[in-house]
């Protein structure tokens, strides 16, 4: 009788669990966006030289192919990968297995910005700025450490030196004077997600909506900043930990819209991790 | 961002975090009395489901918890849950810390002699009145240290409540200190949290002396 009672009450939550990937309904972003920025590699203030090495050998990933070969892979941020072999410069990049082969270097990162950097389905870590960090320290001969940290940890994490370098899908705009920048690589925009069928069109449609929003990010920022005017007219901002949670929000009809990038969107769009 | 902006941000935070703990408090205490009343049963079934009950709440994270109960209504039966965050969260946080109050009520029962129950009947106490008059009284004075405890652990577990995008304090302090890049306000927090558990230490220690009867 025990046992039955068990088994019935794990089975009810498991299903619980389970369901939580179900029902697939359309969600559409809004034509109008709240703006563009770039990622690129955040060093700590200082370290030129660091900075200019990964760099450049980025810029030989791009003209060998291997960049656009990695983006290939991330089929939702290939169009925003902004660099090709005719718009970079070509100088400072360092000759192949250039590098100190005993360096390992330490790449930090969050582990919950898919796709750029995620836990895999087999549990290893990537996506596409992991794969590519992975490229460059193959490329110079160096060792490759993956340091996934707590993001709002970052800058305790960079200062205290167990990470050589913020590369996550790390937003410049607004923060130029905070770190040394190394090569810009991906552009970005952001967005709002809604239901299509909500009868959300256009920006203004927002006015008295429950938005929803994850903390700490470039999205978040923006409400705060230049798009204060528009986050005035919404009825609440909810912050969350995580997209993950606002997305499950949103499919519950408990937020009317997101505001995300138009990557990260896309991934949640269609599914999550492959 | 001053610190007196800071403080003033986080203040609406530490009000939330203390409607959690209130609420909480309020519901999980008795909630965990008819749990353990219900744990202790005559009828096994009863005891069964408690016991069940008891190992899923201690056995699952709270985190998971508060996603199950917010998120479970719609899944499961494609209820609306709009406006529902809050319930949600008092309703999980109650539901878990009811378990834990309930053990450490039965550990209470427990240590009362078998003897006392028997002198009160052979005193002619019914089965309540030796509940409340003789049982309860000697129960409460014994938990209260394992019963403090508990609450400071919930003071801390408030911020939980973010994984719900209820903004409480915690999670104010972790959004102000990735847009000023300051360390500021998790000093901040810290010391709110000090500052509570030590209220909460103090007035338990209060409540104690007030039940040492028996000297």
């Amino acid at each position: 009788m025990k046992r039955i009672i068990t088994a019935v009450l794990c089975a009810a939550m498991l299903l619980m669990l389970a369901s939580c990937g179900g029902s697939k309904a359309d969600y559409v972003f809004l034509d109008e966006t709240l703006g563009t920025e770039t990622y690129a590699i955040g060093f700590r203030l200082g370290d030129e030289e660091l900075a200019k090495t990964v760099s450049g050998a980025v810029k030989a990933l791009v003209l060998n192919g291997k960049y656009a070969e990695i983006g290939e892979k991330y089929p939702d941020i290939k169009d925003y990968l902004s660099l090709t072999a005719e718009n970079i410069d070509q100088s400072d990049i360092p000759e192949q297995g250039s590098g100190d082969s005993s360096y390992t270097f330490k790449h930090g990162f969050d582990l919950d910005y898919p796709p750029y950097s995620y836990l895999k389905d087999d549990g290893s870590v990537g996506g596409f700025d992991v794969e590519l960090c992975q490229a460059v320290c193959e490329y110079l001969g160096w060792g490759y450490e993956a340091v996934p940290f707590n993001w709002d940890a970052k800058d305790m994490e960079l200062s205290a030196g167990s990470c050589d370098c913020i590369w996550s899908g790390f937003t410049k705009e607004g923060r130029e004077d905070m770190y040394t920048w190394g090569i810009a690589y991906s552009n970005n925009t952001q967005c709002i997600l809604v239901a299509a069928d909500s009868g959300i069109t256009k920006l203004d449609d927002l006015a008295g909506k429950i938005v929803g929003v994850q903390t700490a990010t470039s999205a978040a920022d923006m409400l705060e900043d230049s798009a204060a005017d528009l986050a005035a007219t919404f009825g609440d901002l909810k912050i969350y930990e995580t997209y993950t949670i606002a997305f499950n929000d949103l499919k519950a009809g408990a937020i009317d819209a997101i505001a995300i990038d138009v990557t990260a969107g896309t991934y949640l769009i269609n599914g999550g991790a492959k | 961002m001053t610190i007196t902006t800071m403080l003033s941000t986080m203040g609406v935070g530490m009000l939330r975090s203390c409607a959690i703990f209130f609420l909480t408090l309020l519901f999980s205490l008795p909630l965990g009395m008819v749990v353990m009343l219900l744990r202790r049963s005559k009828i096994k079934p009863v005891q069964w489901i408690m016991k069940i009950y008891i190992a899923i709440m201690r056995g699952t994270p709270l985190m998971l918890q508060l996603l199950a109960w917010y998120f479970g209504p719609y899944y499961l039966f494609e209820m609306p849950i709009r406006g529902y965050r809050f319930p949600a969260i008092i309703i999980g946080f109650s539901m878990n810390y009811a378990a834990y109050f309930a053990e450490i009520y039965r550990g209470g029962m427990d240590s009362i002699p078998i003897g006392q129950h028997e002198a009160a009947t052979v005193l002619g106490y019914s089965k309540t009145q030796t509940f409340f008059r003789i049982i309860l009284p000697q129960v409460v004075k014994t938990i209260l240290p394992s019963v403090t405890n508990e609450i400071i652990t919930l003071v801390k577990d408030t911020s939980l409540a973010f994984t719900l995008a209820y903004n409480e304090m915690f999670s104010l302090a972790k959004q102000i200190a990735a847009s000023q890049t300051s360390f500021m306000p998790f000093i901040i927090a810290g010391v709110f949290y000090f500052i509570a558990n030590y209220a909460v230490a103090f007035g338990m220690e209060r409540v104690e002396k007030a039940f040492d009867y028996y000297k």
